[in-house]
């Protein structure tokens, strides 16, 4: 599903020195997996999610998602493939607060050019435990809540992969269990995960953990048997 | 996204924010509504205008033919115009051009003293003849008309006008009884309609008329017109029949090249259509003013579009994650900006209108709505969304969705 062929991301900074954030990473993840990216802050882990996203592109090396190589894509085919074939959750939830918790689901339709469905909007804010919060804005809710919502909308163009950067890092502790006990059912859903963080217990939950430092991959591990699917 | 659902959500999007929405739209507001308020009271007053030199005129199918070379200002009167027509021209004139229905003679003079008892009014005075009436579509209220009879007998009878009924009369019934014009005793023969108010609101109604040859023969003793009036079968051959008119004169006056006339062929069409352009003068001024006013708004709809950008990178950064595009970023905020001066347009317009019929009727005034200017102002204020629209919806558009999603 995911295949990084030695990309590398280089950042102009202010004043002209190039800084590396990523080099050399080569990895694949496979349909179904569930992975966490592990690393400190400034690691290059937020980098490498931006790329996996389609949101940036690599300075150099290939990136192939779901057999489609992106890196060189241009920004509205990007756009597209993000429409398609990934779900984004933030760490910051990031609904719109001026819409409401369905309203919020179903924005990934909007941009797909198919008719809106506010019925599978609705669906979905049930399978992540809302459907009675449906009406309520987005300011209304608690950050469980709000992260439950997002992941609802993560899933509303049902896209193979979903990618979360730091999903728990605003939650209290029983929030973000919640929230990782729906990664883990979505996951059964065969669904593709990959979860960026740097918080431990987080990255139990899945099977295998991709460590980066310094903007390397310094060790892939499985961290259990994959779950049948 | 479909165009419906573009404008759907930018709707939504206004309607949460009323209170930014409303200052967006307020410049916007007050422009198409001084707009539109100044352009329909402009018309309200151009057709006032209008219907006065109508009264005045009597009817438009005509053309006045006057003495002496280029336009003369003010009334002409029998002393200061020159002694160029006569009054066989009227009837040559009938005879001799096509499409000429009739021709209706007339001497004038605004300085006689009429007087009854010990009224006196000084009214414009004319010496018309006997067709003048059913060319200028003048009734009468009570008596009878000046007829052929009167004119061939040099009769000394006159009909008066509504004002000169009141001034010398004060209700006594005027039928019957001499008044003195200029000392020459004459006989009321009937009192004419009320003819209203001419331009810039003057009665038209202080005036007597006599006939015309015995004005010539007992009051004024001259033997030339101060006016011709030439109804012409149809309004619209005025053109042709006013060259026509022209060339036999200057037969008639024995007029070679390069002498200049001695005569002026005026139409009313003309004069009116002189009236309109000195309306369309100063309603481009004050248009000018509410348009710059417009632009205004459009620059206040740029400016806190602007801030908005700034304020919802997040929103925007959340769209270009789950898909949008570029050119969806774009028009969305395009189309909210079209949609604020639209509907601030729209607002305007109401406002505008609205203040325009309050503004006829005090004059009071019969409303009247430019609706070429009501249209404009709807395509102004869209022009103003788009145009003022475009650089903070290229500003959102091209925000980093990277940058504007870090936490």
């Amino acid at each position: 599903m995911i295949e990084a062929n030695h990309l590398s991301r280089t950042y102009q900074r202010g004043d002209g020195t190039p800084v590396t954030a990523l080099r050399d990473v080569t990895f694949t993840i496979a349909a179904g997996e569930f992975v966490v990216i592990r690393g400190a802050s400034g690691s290059g882990k937020s980098s490498l999610l931006n790329i996996l996203g389609c949101l940036d592109t690599p300075s150099s090396g290939r990136y192939r998602l779901a057999s489609e190589d992106v890196s060189v894509l241009p920004d509205d085919e990007r756009s597209h493939v993000r429409s398609r074939r990934v779900g984004f959750v933030f760490q910051s939830f990031n609904l719109l607060p001026r819409a409401t918790a369905v309203e919020n689901v179903e924005l990934p339709a909007l941009y797909t050019g198919t008719a809106p469905d506010r019925a599978r909007a609705r669906k979905l804010l049930e399978r992540v435990g809302l459907a009675e919060r449906a009406e309520h804005f987005a300011t209304e809710l608690s950050g469980g809540e709000q992260q439950r919502v997002a992941i609802a909308r993560a899933l509303m163009n049902d896209p193979p992969v979903l990618l979360a950067d730091e999903p728990t890092g605003n939650l209290d502790s029983a929030a973000g269990e919640s929230v990782m006990q729906l990664f883990t059912s979505l996951h059964e859903g065969s669904r593709t995960i990959v979860l960026v963080t740097h918080d431990e217990h987080v990255a139990s939950f899945a099977e295998r953990e991709i460590l980066i430092r310094d903007g390397v991959v310094a060790s892939d591990t499985l961290r259990r048997e994959r779950s049948p699917s | 996204m479909s165009a419906q659902r573009v404008v759907a959500s930018a709707w939504r999007s206004l309607a949460r924010s009323k209170a930014r929405s409303f200052f967006m739209m307020l410049g916007v507001i007050v422009g198409i509504a001084a707009l539109t308020a100044l352009a329909s009271v402009g018309e309200a007053t151009r057709q006032e205008t209008m219907r006065q030199f109508k009264r005045m005129l009597g009817t438009f199918d005509t053309l006045t033919v006057r003495p002496g070379a280029g336009s003369t200002r003010g009334m002409p009167s029998l002393g200061s115009v020159e002694p160029s027509l006569k009054f066989p021209d009227g009837p040559a004139i009938a005879a001799g051009v096509p499409g000429v229905k009739r021709v209706a003679l007339v001497q004038q003079a605004f300085d006689l003293d009429v007087s009854y008892r010990d009224a006196t009014t000084v009214p414009l005075v004319l010496g018309v003849s006997p067709n003048w009436a059913d060319v200028r579509g003048e009734s009468v209220v009570s008596g009878a008309h000046l007829s052929e009879e009167d004119d061939r007998s040099l009769a000394r009878v006159t009909v008066i006008g509504a004002d000169v009924a009141r001034v010398l009369f004060q209700g006594e019934d005027p039928l019957g009884k001499v008044i003195r014009i200029a000392d020459v005793p004459f006989q009321v023969k009937g009192v004419m309609a009320s003819r209203g108010a001419g331009p810039g609101g003057s009665s038209l109604d202080n005036m007597l008329v006599v006939p015309v040859s015995t004005a010539s023969k007992r009051l004024f003793n001259r033997d030339y017109l101060t006016t011709m009036v030439v109804q012409l079968n149809d309004a619209g051959a005025s053109d042709r029949v006013a060259e026509d008119v022209r060339a036999l004169l200057r037969e008639r006056h024995r007029i070679i090249p390069p002498a200049q006339d001695d005569f002026t062929v005026g139409s009313p069409r003309a004069t009116l259509a002189q009236i309109s352009k000195v309306g369309t003068t100063l309603s481009k001024v004050v248009t000018g003013v509410a348009v710059i006013a417009t632009l205004i708004g459009g620059a206040v709809i740029m400016s806190l579009m602007l801030i908005g950008v700034s304020e919802r990178r997040r929103e925007i950064g959340v769209r270009r994650a789950v898909g949008a595009t570029r050119a969806d970023v774009m028009r969305q905020f395009l189309v909210e900006a079209t949609l604020i001066s639209a509907l601030g347009g729209a607002i305007g317009i109401l406002i505008g209108a609205g203040g325009a019929t309050v503004g006829a009727l005090l004059q009071k005034l019969p409303p009247a709505y430019m609706w070429s200017m009501i249209g404009g102002a709807v395509a102004l204020s869209v022009a103003v969304g788009i145009v003022f629209g475009l650089y903070p919806a290229w500003k959102a558009a091209n925000v980093d969705p990277i940058e504007a999603l870090r936490s």
